[in-house]
């Protein structure tokens, strides 16, 4: 379970996030939109403990993130829009790696290693170093790393950046997989039609504010859209589309 | 969650041996060039080190006061080198590395993290001074004949401890500065430690006056000249208690009281600055993530300068991307006004350099100094290209495909890199040396000959960089790593040979024209042949490197589209 409570961050006097409250139940994959440079990843920075937040609170999963960060931090998966992998690791040592911080040791932690490598597709490059790599690569070598250690909570930023339809397939299964056993998906993406497909609940957020919540058909209510699709929605609740501009400028 | 501090060091270790295990291209050149500077530096230090105390020895309890004074003057030195080097390391390490943001999302104890960045901190802060103090410190120890005590005592009950003092309070710093200016501002605190250390090194230089000992009639205020010497060594700061616990271990005793008061500082330094951490890290971590503000973000004056000059648009454009990122990049700032401070001490040891006193000499001396001069602004020219010219297509980095989709010859290209370059190279090095030959009162036929030959070595030398740099382009690296790169170290050895081929060339027909004129003789024909001989030389190997530099640099960029 993810749970935001009236939070806030301000750099300097500009307010990024304002006031949101925000929660994700266990098992639900929960859509987080907005335009660009609206605050969805410094919400999402801030859940993983990257960012302090001015003011408000973030539980997960029973942990407060300020007084119990370890705790909150050991139940949560993080897979950011720009993740850091070490180039000169190898795929293998990166997770076993990663394993470490999240205090899994012992015999069990090769046969888990090598389990995430397999579901991710990336068996036969375990011992790759991860320069070699491609982005999409790099993308579900990373999501391995977040499910390694069977996180209560994940947190994901545009997850399907970079993945080919293969690998994106393979990303939602996995999503869908993880939401049946119980575990709460925060996911930012600007691919609306995924968050259409996925999302139990969705939340649009707009210069820092949370400006409509619910699921797809809420949302197409709130707009007015009868059938819409969310592209549709999404464009209505967020401020025009701007398409009228296009033919002047092209 | 409970493994020791040392496993988040791990990666570091994993990733250097498996760059050990897979051997790039080129590795095994770079492993024999750096190996074998390394052990030259190294044999050179312990040498010098070694025929100094051995000629201190030779003046009892004069020499040993001299060596006393020495040691501490050395970690005196290195103390302020380490503090600074300490601050930006620790902006890095604890705020800036990419890691951080794998690291800070796992369930990690700060002080855990914490005590494995400081590590980092120190090793990436001291290993500098270290490399640097062994060769001495075992150079010291064999002339005075000591006990292997000596080496310990200097390199694991001195050296580390002192080591940690000044990087933990630049650490201490840095985490103030972080929590205390507006965080978009994080990155420019280099540009502000480098000033402080500019100034700081400008005023330990002054403290010293080293030209009053070649005032003859100053002798008999020696003891005030050694009053000043020692004046800097206060007995409270970590450089004095280092420097005396090696001073006794070289006499074969133990000075357990300095050698405790290293240790017992050192430990209080860790403890108090982890507290500090746990209570203001990772507040100062957040606020650095903020976007860095745009510096210089309008330079009207710039642009309308650019356009103002007879160029092609490509060109124009690329100059104005150049110096805008140029300016707006601290790390490059910092680096440079380093090396102005650096360049005024040098210029400022000229003015104070009383030749006239040694009367039979001082036309000779000057007109040495003269050539010692164009060659240390050889030096420094290298240096500069190095830092700044070499990495110039590195610094394209991902952005290099703009280039090379855009309908821009690679030609255009790397000469709009040469001609950027070029001009700050040249005026810095030139004025360098036209104001240094002023200060020392050179013969004019030598002003200009080193005002002609700075013109030559600049177009030579920046052209080389950016050949090499093209060829052997780091588009990964920042630019002190594309400095460091196999390439670079190449650049830098064909830039000192050709600089020492160039005072030959130009050394032998100017002291032998010298001499003829002092002595009222003619020059013979043959002479005036050889003479010409050698200018026609040093002038056509500079036009070569420079256009086969190019040529060579623009041919590898076209050859990367292969």
């Amino acid at each position: 379970m993810i749970a935001l409570e009236h939070l806030v961050k301000q750099y300097g006097t500009f307010t990024a996030v304002d006031d949101v409250n925000l929660e994700v139940a266990p098992g639900e994959i929960h859509g987080f939109l907005g335009p660009n440079g609206a605050g969805k990843t410094t919400t999402l920075r801030m859940i993983a403990g990257l960012l302090k937040p001015t003011s408000g609170r973030i539980i997960v999963n029973r942990h407060d993130l300020a007084a119990e960060p370890e705790a909150a931090k050991a139940s949560l998966g993080f897979i950011p829009d720009r993740p850091f992998i070490y180039e000169k690791l190898t795929a293998g040592e990166f997770l076993r790696f990663h394993a470490g911080l999240f205090g899994i040791d012992g015999n069990g932690v090769g046969t888990r290693v090598r389990e995430m490598l397999e579901l991710f597709e990336l068996g036969r490059w375990e011992h790759e170093l991860v320069e070699a790599f491609s982005h999409g690569m790099k993308q579900r070598l990373v999501m391995g790393a977040a499910f390694l250690h069977r996180p209560q909570a994940v947190v994901v930023d545009e997850p399907m950046v970079g993945l080919d339809p293969r690998g994106a397939r393979l990303i939602k299964d996995v999503f869908r997989r993880m939401s049946q056993r119980g575990v709460a998906i925060l996911m930012s993406t600007h691919t609306l039609e995924v968050a259409q497909e996925m999302c139990d609940r969705i939340s649009i957020i707009l210069k820092g504010r949370i400006i409509a919540c619910g699921t797809v058909q809420e949302l197409r209510d709130l707009a007015g859209g009868g059938d819409a699709h969310l592209t549709e929605v999404f464009l209505k609740l967020t401020g025009g589309s701007g398409l009228q501009e296009v033919d002047e400028f092209v | 969650m409970t493994r020791d501090f040392t496993y988040l060091l791990l990666p570091h270790v994993w990733s250097a041996r498996n760059r050990l295990r897979r051997r790039e291209p080129g590795d095994l050149t770079r492993a024999a060039i750096f190996g074998g500077i390394g052990l030259v530096v190294f044999v050179a230090l312990f040498e010098g080190a070694a025929w100094l105390t051995t000629q201190l020895s030779s003046y009892a309890e004069l020499g040993d006061y001299l060596l006393r004074i020495g040691l501490s003057w050395l970690f005196l030195t290195f103390l302020s080198f380490l503090t600074f080097s300490g601050v930006v390391t620790a902006l890095s390490t604890f705020f800036l590395a990419d890691d951080l943001r794998l690291l800070l999302a796992a369930p990690i104890a700060t002080r855990r993290l914490f005590h494995a960045r400081l590590l980092r901190t120190v090793g990436q802060a001291s290993w500098m001074v270290v490399i640097f103090l062994a060769p001495v410190l075992m150079g010291v120890g064999w002339a005075r004949c000591t006990s292997p005590w000596f080496y310990a005592a200097a390199m694991v009950f001195t050296v580390g401890p002192f080591a940690v003092i000044p990087v933990a309070a630049g650490t201490a710093v840095t985490l103030l500065l972080v929590n205390t200016f507006p965080a978009r501002r994080a990155r420019d605190l280099l540009m502000l430690m480098g000033l402080l250390f500019a100034a700081s090194l400008v005023v330990l230089l002054r403290f010293i006056r080293p030209e009053q000992l070649l005032r003859v009639e100053s002798l008999p205020d020696l003891t005030g000249f050694f009053a000043t010497l020692q004046s800097p060594i206060a007995p409270l700061l970590p450089s004095f208690w280092a420097g005396e616990t090696l001073f006794s271990a070289l006499r074969g005793e133990r000075d357990l009281v300095h050698a405790a008061a290293l240790w017992t500082t050192a430990l209080a330094s860790v403890v108090l600055l982890r507290a500090a951490g746990e209570r203001w890290y990772f507040s100062g971590y957040s606020r650095s993530q903020e976007a860095s503000k745009a510096r210089f973000n309008r330079l009207r004056l710039l642009d309308a300068a650019v356009h103002a000059l007879p160029m092609s648009p490509v060109r124009r454009q690329l100059l104005i991307k150049d110096v805008k990122i140029f300016l707006r990049d601290v790390a490059q700032w910092s680096q440079l006004l380093l090396l102005l401070a650096l360049v005024l001490v040098y210029l400022y040891n000229f003015r104070v350099l009383d030749l006239e006193r040694i009367p039979y000499m001082s036309v000779f001396v000057k007109n040495a100094y003269a050539f010692v001069n164009l060659g240390m602004a050889g030096f420094v020219m290298a240096t500069v290209a190095v830092r700044f010219v070499f990495p110039a297509v590195s610094a394209e980095g991902e952005a290099f495909w703009i280039v090379r989709t855009a309908p821009i010859s690679l030609q255009d290209f790397l000469w709009s890199k040469f001609w950027t370059g070029l001009i700050p190279v040249f005026v810095l090095t030139e004025g360098l040396t036209v104001v240094a030959n002023q200060f020392l009162g050179v013969d004019p036929f030598l002003k200009v000959l080193a005002a002609v030959a700075i013109a030559f070595m600049s177009v030579a030398l920046v052209g080389l960089a950016l050949g090499l740099g093209a060829r052997y382009p780091r588009f990964g690296a920042d630019a002190s790593q594309a400095a460091g790169s196999y390439g670079g170290v190449a650049f830098m050895i064909q830039a000192v040979l050709y600089v020492i081929v160039m005072i030959a060339l130009l050394g032998w027909p100017s002291s032998a024209y010298l001499l003829r004129q002092v002595r009222h003789q003619p020059v013979s024909l043959a002479q005036q042949v050889l003479m010409t001989l050698c200018f026609s030389g040093a002038v056509a190997l500079s036009l070569t490197i420079w256009m086969a530099s190019m040529r060579s640099g623009v041919r590898a960029l076209e050859r990367m589209s292969e």
